[in-house]
């Protein structure tokens, strides 16, 4: 692959992960009660496991996007 | 409890209808979701990855039964076209249902996700599928429950193609790209797209859940109304007998004692 020439990619961060930081600059920015509304749509929790083998691997709790595919 | 689902079911279809709106441009890039029912998948190309999306919860009737079978019937169907499929499977009761069959075709599982669902998690989980290798699959295929009504809803299935920017079946050949870095532009589309139809299928295959979960615990509610009735019945029944037989005992006593 070629050079990238966004600044998200230079950084290391697929265009979905800028795209979601960048809503919520935006929703961190609102005034109350406002911000508290749209803070609860960017929040959430689950569990990931890879499969090798047909064997489960053990549980990552995923609750952020920093933690996302490590 | 069918009060309860009713009005959860009341939030679900408005974050449906939300996420309908919102993925309407993606059905013009990917194809509209076709019917699992008479598929045959033969459009589909030769190495795909399966991505049903079923719940964590049970007590919803065959929400997700239908689905881990369709993912099973569109296995049998790939392989008997010499074709190949690996299961990244959404959904707790649908790991437990796959993991038994196709437990060496999983490759990633998604559980125990927060509900209700939001863009933010849409994103996380299509970032999980890229982490975990989505994009080295001819195809990405999400399977999911359509909602239609508070009583209907069927299973449907979408094609998530990566876009190659050149020959005749690429939706994206008309347009010109500024600044010119198509590849670059199409990997961050292709990435937008498959979070887009996972947020949508997600809400749907939620609010088919829930309305599914409705009908259950109506049907609960039901038999177990009718199940009261019936030992009610068979109290009140053995009652009367041990009553009966006590006055016939008091009765022959006094009987007795006359004599």
């Amino acid at each position: 692959m070629t050079t990238p020439t966004t600044f998200w990619r230079l950084a290391g961060v697929s265009y979905v992960q800028y795209v979601t930081k960048a809503s919520s600059t935006v929703r961190a920015a609102l005034k109350e009660p406002a911000k508290s509304k749209a803070m609860a749509q960017e929040g959430f929790v689950f569990n990931r496991s890879h499969w090798t083998d047909g064997k489960q691997g053990e549980k990552s709790l995923i609750d952020g996007l920093k933690k996302v595919g490590k | 409890m069918k009060m309860v689902s009713a009005a959860k079911l009341k939030g679900d279809e408005g974050r449906r209808t939300t996420a309908i709106a919102f993925n309407n441009w993606a059905d013009a890039l990917s194809g509209e979701p076709k019917l699992i029912e008479d598929a045959t998948y033969e459009e589909l190309p030769a190495k795909c990855l399966l991505v049903p999306i079923c719940s964590d919860k049970g007590l919803c009737g065959g929400v997700n039964t239908f689905i881990t079978r369709s993912v099973k019937n569109c296995i049998k169907a790939l392989h008997s076209q010499g074709k190949d499929a690996d299961i990244a499977v959404i959904g707790d009761k649908g790991r437990g249902q796959l993991r038994r069959v196709h437990g060496d075709k999983i490759k990633l599982s998604v559980t125990e996700v927060q509900s209700p669902g939001n863009f933010t998690l849409a994103a996380a989980i299509a970032s999980e599928l890229i982490a975990s290798g989505a994009g080295d699959y001819d195809a990405i295929v999400i399977m999911y429950n359509a909602y239609k009504n508070a009583a209907t809803y069927n299973q449907m299935y979408k094609v998530i193609k990566p876009f190659k920017g050149e020959g005749e079946a690429e939706p994206l050949l008309a347009y010109e790209f500024e600044p010119d870095t198509k590849s670059e532009v199409l990997t961050d589309l292709q990435e937008y797209l498959l979070t887009s139809q996972i947020y949508h299928s997600f809400m749907d295959g939620a609010a088919a859940e829930q309305s599914s979960r409705m009908t259950a615990m109506e049907n609960a509610s039901k038999n177990a109304g009718e199940l009261i009735g019936s030992l009610t019945l068979k109290y009140n029944r053995a009652r009367q007998a041990r009553i009966t037989t006590e006055l016939i005992e008091i009765i022959s006593g006094a009987a007795a004692l006359e004599d």
